[in-house]
């Protein structure tokens, strides 16, 4: 192996967070695989493409540990405004007070999950935000996907009175990663603080 | 009773049979990678082999690390009698399912 090569580092960013999404034993030897992954076979193959190499497998590790949840948080949306097209009501406090709550437990759960396994609160929140994000990209094609389906104006009407277009498409996917930001941490310092007792 | 495994987990499982005293995490996601044709995220390949230690089929130890690596230490697995007899089951499975198929399924759609 060129020498040059075997002292080439990967983005640093990108090296701490693979450590953050790590158990703590499992810490030294990925983050080890993937270095001498990256010095021996990827910088001399992909040059200045081996960075990204390197950030897409990270990504992999954050994909795993948060896309179940974001599905579960767009499904939920998704459910809501389908819900609300197709048998709507004068009040729609239950419905936004169920939707909350699931949001809420859904972030706050994925955050303790997450920092249970990793044993870090950074990862407890960093995944809860990442699920959050996905959840808004899932809510927004689902929405999207039935708004082409139901444009006419009595549907468009009721998706008025139950909050709009802008809260579907703007207000709420912000929301939902705040709250994810929020909860998941609010989740991982539970998790932190169960370890600490149990 | 022996664990259903998926496809994956047995291209996993069985390249860390191949490996043998050289199975550690980057060998391993290599040897599947090439063994499979593709590009293989290193996540996946991780995730399999947690989850497959964690059902017994294989076992992990530290071993010393390298200066490419950062002296970062290496995980060595090694397969376990569980993980043989799970191996055993699949592909006493897909011989079941394979049995009695006499013609190549190319012909066979083109009928």
């Amino acid at each position: 192996m060129n020498s040059v090569h075997s002292h080439a580092t990967p983005p640093r960013w990108a090296e701490a967070l693979l450590r953050v999404l790590l158990k703590p034993s499992d810490r030294e030897s990925v983050s080890g695989d993937l270095l001498e992954e990256y010095r021996e076979v990827v910088v001399p193959t992909r040059g200045a493409g081996a960075d990204r190499w390197y950030v897409r497998q990270v990504s992999s590790f954050l994909w795993r540990a948060s896309w179940g949840w974001g599905v579960v948080l767009g499904s939920a949306l998704v459910i809501r405004y389908l819900l609300d097209t197709l048998i709507p009501v004068t009040d729609y406090s239950i419905r936004a007070t169920a939707l909350s709550w699931t949001i809420i437990g859904g972030c706050a759960t994925a955050g303790f999950i997450a920092a249970w396994r990793m044993q870090s609160i950074s990862a407890g929140a960093l995944t809860a935000f990442t699920a959050a994000l996905i959840g808004a990209v899932v809510s927004i094609a689902g929405i999207a996907a039935m708004l082409a389906v139901w444009h006419d104006p009595a549907t468009l009407d009721a998706w008025r009175s139950s909050g709009g277009l802008d809260e579907a498409f703007i207000d709420v996917p912000v929301k939902l990663m705040a709250i994810g930001a929020a909860m998941g941490t609010a989740g991982a310092l539970c998790a932190r603080g169960a370890a600490v007792v149990l | 009773m022996a664990d259903v495994l998926g496809a994956f987990e047995q291209a996993v499982l069985l390249e860390v049979l191949r490996l043998g005293d050289q199975a550690y995490g980057r060998a391993i996601f290599q040897a599947v990678q090439s063994r499979l044709e593709r590009d293989l995220a290193a996540g996946a390949v991780h995730a399999t082999l947690e989850r497959l230690e964690r059902k017994g089929l294989v076992c992990s130890r530290l071993g010393p690390g390298n200066s490419v690596r950062g002296g970062r230490a290496r995980r060595y697995y090694r397969v376990q009698p569980a993980g043989i007899r799970a191996l055993d089951a699949a592909r006493r499975t897909l011989e079941n399912i394979w049995r009695g198929v006499k013609w190549s399924v190319t012909k066979a759609r083109t009928v």
